[in-house]
């Protein structure tokens, strides 16, 4: 009781304290008050079978039964691997390109080229998916597609990939890699940078090829930062990326098999169908999964670099 | 020679893989300027025959175009402006050694990052909670705090010496005047990144207008691109009320045009603000 006592005095005194560090900070924390705790109420709906016309809290609370329902169809398997499947693809080969990338700028010598090369690949980072998407539609439209003209060219006939749901994981990680990859080079590139020169000037002496000194020098002083970033992409592998889906597949539900995600899925159950409580369930559940994929993140960077774990 | 054949065979991948990323850009542009019957004939052309302004000019005969430009600049505008003094601000009350509760505001901003509310909960709370559906304030309020961005800016207020405060604080001055007045000006470099970061996210956005905006009217570049991608009806979308049904319209070529349009502004100061981008991102991966 008295130790509650001081504790709340102790607050108040505080808060008059640094009264005016606290106002500066009052539109942050009230931006987080109402826009990133208020809406986590959203989560409660999954649990019950909400009404626009009833409210937050006078809907029936149904109990687990909107989970049955999202788990009783093949649905949420299919959403699951696509998600999984894609983001493992989108970050093998984004990162990878990217390594890549900052290890070939890192031996240019001749300042313009580097220049001008890194401005290129960066550019993409900068437009919005739709314009992405528009992007790729002059690509792969099937009767005025740069891909199927080039294929009539060769002799082959032309394929209407906007109907041939197999080729899209690779169409979109291609995609993918196109827009982040430059992005993502500059951060591998910024800690090359970082590299003492001695390393590769003893290696010089000893006779070591380019080749070589990238392959014994640059990416073993590289790898706790591409660990880092396989991590962290590891521990957001169940959210989808809803900006790049959406704008890129749409409603084309020919596609659906291979490329709608959680985050599509839950988005047509909330606009399309209209069903509030179903989307909260499917949400909830992707939370769930990226909560357990965040500890185990932080488990295996807390075994492989004690440093850069979260928490 | 042998150094000088891997040399060359570096100049070479990076030469390819920049005009991969430089062609789509180049396949948009001059295709908005090609003819409408030579798409629909032949497809979109690496090299156009042909040359038509027809495009551009009806997609500038109508209203929407002028109106969306007006939504993205206000959005955009505001947001990085509010976004920016918030996000500073709150950054720097995370970063002061006297505030006691510093760490715990800290774990509470980094939670949201872990743990997000959700497509549904976020939806009510915008569209029935505080009824913004198709009001342009949807657009800007949600993106104002962006806690990554807030790091950044914590670990480089945590860089400053402290002694800049404590001389201020002899003076008499308030925190509210320090923060103003001493740290905002020498901290501008790294603000400035993040205004840029900001107005890029806030240009570039279109799924806050794709879940709560249904008037037309409001409509950013971005749901314009994307209304002439899939509206059939282009024309009485772009024309307004000054519609003509008796041409043949340019849905190819408008296409086109809408998304040159939208990432002509980028485009064009991307040279002059890149270095900023690449400065914020080493900032960032220092870790925050």
């Amino acid at each position: 009781m008295k130790n509650n006592k001081r504790g709340h005095r102790g607050f108040i005194h505080e808060v008059v304290k640094n009264r005016y560090l606290y106002l500066l900070a009052l539109p942050g924390m009230l931006f987080l008050l109402v826009f990133a705790y208020t809406p986590m109420l959203g989560h409660l709906l999954a649990f019950q079978n909400y009404r626009l016309s009833d409210g937050l809290f006078g809907s029936q609370w149904v109990g687990w039964r909107n989970f049955e329902f999202f788990f009783s169809t093949n649905d949420w398997l299919r959403v699951t691997w696509n998600t999984v499947f894609l983001n493992g693809l989108f970050l093998v080969f984004g990162l990878g390109t990217a390594v890549v990338l900052a290890v070939l700028l890192n031996e240019v010598a001749v300042k313009w080229f580097k220049k001008t090369a890194q401005s290129f690949v960066f550019l993409p980072y900068f437009i919005s998916w739709l314009v992405v998407s528009m992007m790729v539609q002059t690509m792969f439209s099937s009767s005025e597609g740069m891909v199927n003209q080039a294929l009539a060219g060769l002799g082959f006939k032309g394929v209407d990939w906007y109907l041939t749901p197999e080729v899209w994981p690779y169409i979109l990680t291609f995609v993918y890699v196109w827009k982040i990859a430059g992005y993502n080079s500059i951060i591998f590139l910024a800690s090359i940078t970082g590299i003492s020169s001695e390393y590769y000037e003893s290696a010089k002496l000893e006779g070591a090829s380019r080749f070589q000194q990238i392959l014994y020098i640059t990416l073993p002083l590289l790898r706790p930062i591409i660990i880092i970033m396989l991590l962290l992409g590891i521990g957001r592998i169940f959210y989808g990326d809803f900006g790049m889906i959406y704008a890129l597949i749409g409603d084309v539900g020919v596609l659906f098999p291979t490329t709608d995600v959680i985050d599509t899925y839950a988005y047509r159950a909330l606009r399309q169908m209209g069903n509030f409580s179903m989307s909260s369930a499917i949400v909830l559940y992707q939370s769930f999964m990226g909560l357990i994929a965040v500890t185990l993140f932080n488990w295996l960077a807390r075994r492989i670099d004690p440093d850069s774990r979260l928490f | 020679m042998r150094e000088r054949l891997f040399l060359g065979f570096v100049y070479v991948l990076l030469s390819g893989f920049a005009l991969i990323c430089f062609v789509p850009f180049w396949i948009v542009l001059v295709n908005s300027f090609a003819n409408e019957t030579l798409i629909q004939t032949s497809g979109y052309q690496l090299f156009p025959t042909s040359f038509s302004l027809n495009a551009y000019k009806m997609l500038l005969s109508g209203d929407q175009v002028f109106r969306s430009y007006g939504v993205t600049l206000f959005v955009t505008l505001t947001g990085t402006v509010l976004g920016v003094i918030i996000t500073a601000s709150y950054a720097y009350v995370l970063s002061h050694p006297k505030v006691k509760y510093r760490h715990i505001l800290s774990f509470l901003t980094f939670f949201t990052m872990l743990f997000g509310a959700g497509i549904v909960g976020f939806y009510i709370l915008i569209s029935n909670w505080l009824s913004l559906k198709d009001s342009l304030w949807a657009l800007v309020l949600p993106y104002l705090l962006n806690p990554f961005y807030a790091f950044i800016l914590v670990s480089y207020f945590r860089s400053l010496p402290y002694e800049l405060n404590e001389a201020a604080t002899v003076d008499g001055a308030n925190d509210i005047r320090i923060f103003f007045r001493v740290i905002w000006p020498i901290s501008l470099p790294v603000i400035a990144t993040v205004a840029l970061f900001y107005a890029l996210q806030y240009w570039n956005d279109w799924y806050l207008s794709l879940l709560f905006i249904d008037n037309y009217k409001l409509h950013p570049l971005q749901m314009m691109i994307r209304q002439l991608m899939s509206n059939l009806n282009a024309m009485s979308y772009v024309g307004g009320s000054r519609t003509e049904y008796n041409i043949i319209v340019p849905t190819y070529g408008m296409q086109l045009a809408i998304v040159c349009i939208t990432i002509g502004p980028i485009v064009f100061v991307y040279p002059f603000v890149q270095k900023y981008f690449i400065k914020g991102m080493t900032l960032g991966s220092v870790k925050g």
